[in-house]
C-alpha cells in the first residue's frame, strides 16, 4: 500500500529533482479518481519504474496520459498512453533534497 | 532532517529509484525527423499560400483549414529545434567542434531560423531552415565516418534533402 521510492532524472524538474524522496499510495484513488496533475509512479514495460504528472485520464479505457515537465520528457508523447493497471500508486509525500 | 535519514537509509539498502528520465541513453540518434519537419513547414507555407491564393473571400472552411496548417507548422518548426537540440547536447561532443568549428554557430542559427518560421510565413526562411538542417545532417553522418548524398524528397514540396550512403 506504500512505497518509499527516490526519484532518478530532471523530467519534472524544477518541482522534483533527482534524489528527492516521495511516498507513493494507491490509498488516495479509493476516494478520488485519478485526474490532471496528479503525480503518479507507473510500472513501463520498457523503462521500468517511472515518476510523471497525469495529463488526462480517459475512463472508458482505463489509459491515463502522462508528462513530464521538461521538454524532452520521456513520457506519453513517446510511449503513448499507460494502462491504469500499471500504476502504482500516487505521490502522497515528498521530501526534497535541498536546493542549491 | 528526515531527508537525510532518508539518504542514509539509501546508502545502506538503495531505495528503488522512480525514474523521471528526460533522454534515455540508447545510442540512437539521427537527424532524419529533423530533416522531415523543415519539410513539413515548407509543406504547410506552400499550403497556406495556395489556399489563401484560391479563397478570396475567407468562409469558414478556409479558417478552418488555415488554422491546422498554421499549427502543424508551428508544431514541426519547434520539433526541428528539438530535434536539433538533442543531438547537440546529448550526442555532439568537444571533438565534434574542433572538427566542424562551424557546428556551434549553425546549431544557434537552426534555432533562430526554426523561431522565425513559427513566427512568420515566409518560404525563403523555411528554404534557409532546411539549408541548415541539411547541413547539420551532413556533419551528423560525417562525424560517423558515414557519406551522405542529395537528392530531391520524393514528396512535397519536393526539396532537397540529404540521405546517408548505407
Amino acid at each position: 500500500m506504500l512505497a518509499l521510492l527516490k526519484v532518478a532524472g530532471n523530467s519534472l524538474e524544477p518541482d522534483f529533482i533527482e534524489g528527492d524522496f516521495v511516498l507513493v499510495s494507491k490509498i488516495p484513488f479509493f476516494f478520488r479518481p485519478i485526474r490532471p496533475g496528479d503525480v503518479i509512479v507507473f510500472n513501463h514495460v520498457l523503462y521500468q519504474t517511472m515518476i510523471k504528472y497525469v495529463e488526462r485520464f480517459e475512463p472508458e479505457t482505463g489509459e491515463v496520459f502522462v508528462v513530464g515537465t521538461h521538454p524532452a520528457s520521456i513520457d506519453s508523447h513517446i510511449f503513448g498512453p499507460i494502462h491504469l493497471g500499471a500504476i502504482l500508486g500516487k505521490v502522497i509525500f515528498h521530501i526534497r533534497k535541498k536546493r542549491v | 532532517m528526515l531527508y537525510g535519514l532518508l539518504s542514509k537509509i539509501d546508502r545502506l539498502v538503495g531505495i528503488k529509484p522512480a525514474k523521471a528520465h528526460c533522454d534515455i541513453p540508447c545510442g540512437i540518434y539521427d537527424p532524419h525527423q529533423a530533416q522531415v519537419a523543415a519539410l513539413t513547414v515548407i509543406r504547410m507555407l506552400d499550403l497556406m499560400a495556395d489556399l489563401t491564393n484560391a479563397q478570396k473571400t475567407p468562409t469558414l472552411e478556409y479558417h478552418n483549414s488555415i488554422s491546422r496548417q498554421i499549427a502543424v507548422k508551428e508544431e514541426h518548426a519547434e520539433l526541428v529545434k528539438r530535434e536539433v537540440r538533442v543531438i547537440w547536447g546529448d550526442y555532439m561532443k568537444q571533438e565534434h567542434m574542433d572538427k566542424y568549428p562551424e557546428l556551434p554557430g549553425l546549431v544557434h542559427k537552426i534555432m533562430q531560423l526554426g523561431s522565425k518560421c513559427r513566427q512568420g510565413v515566409n518560404r525563403e526562411t523555411a528554404m534557409e531552415l532546411l539549408a541548415a538542417v541539411n547541413r547539420f545532417a551532413e556533419i551528423f553522418w560525417d562525424t560517423k565516418g558515414i557519406a551522405t548524398k542529395r537528392v530531391k524528397a520524393p514528396y512535397k514540396p519536393g526539396e532537397e534533402i540529404v540521405y546517408p550512403v548505407l
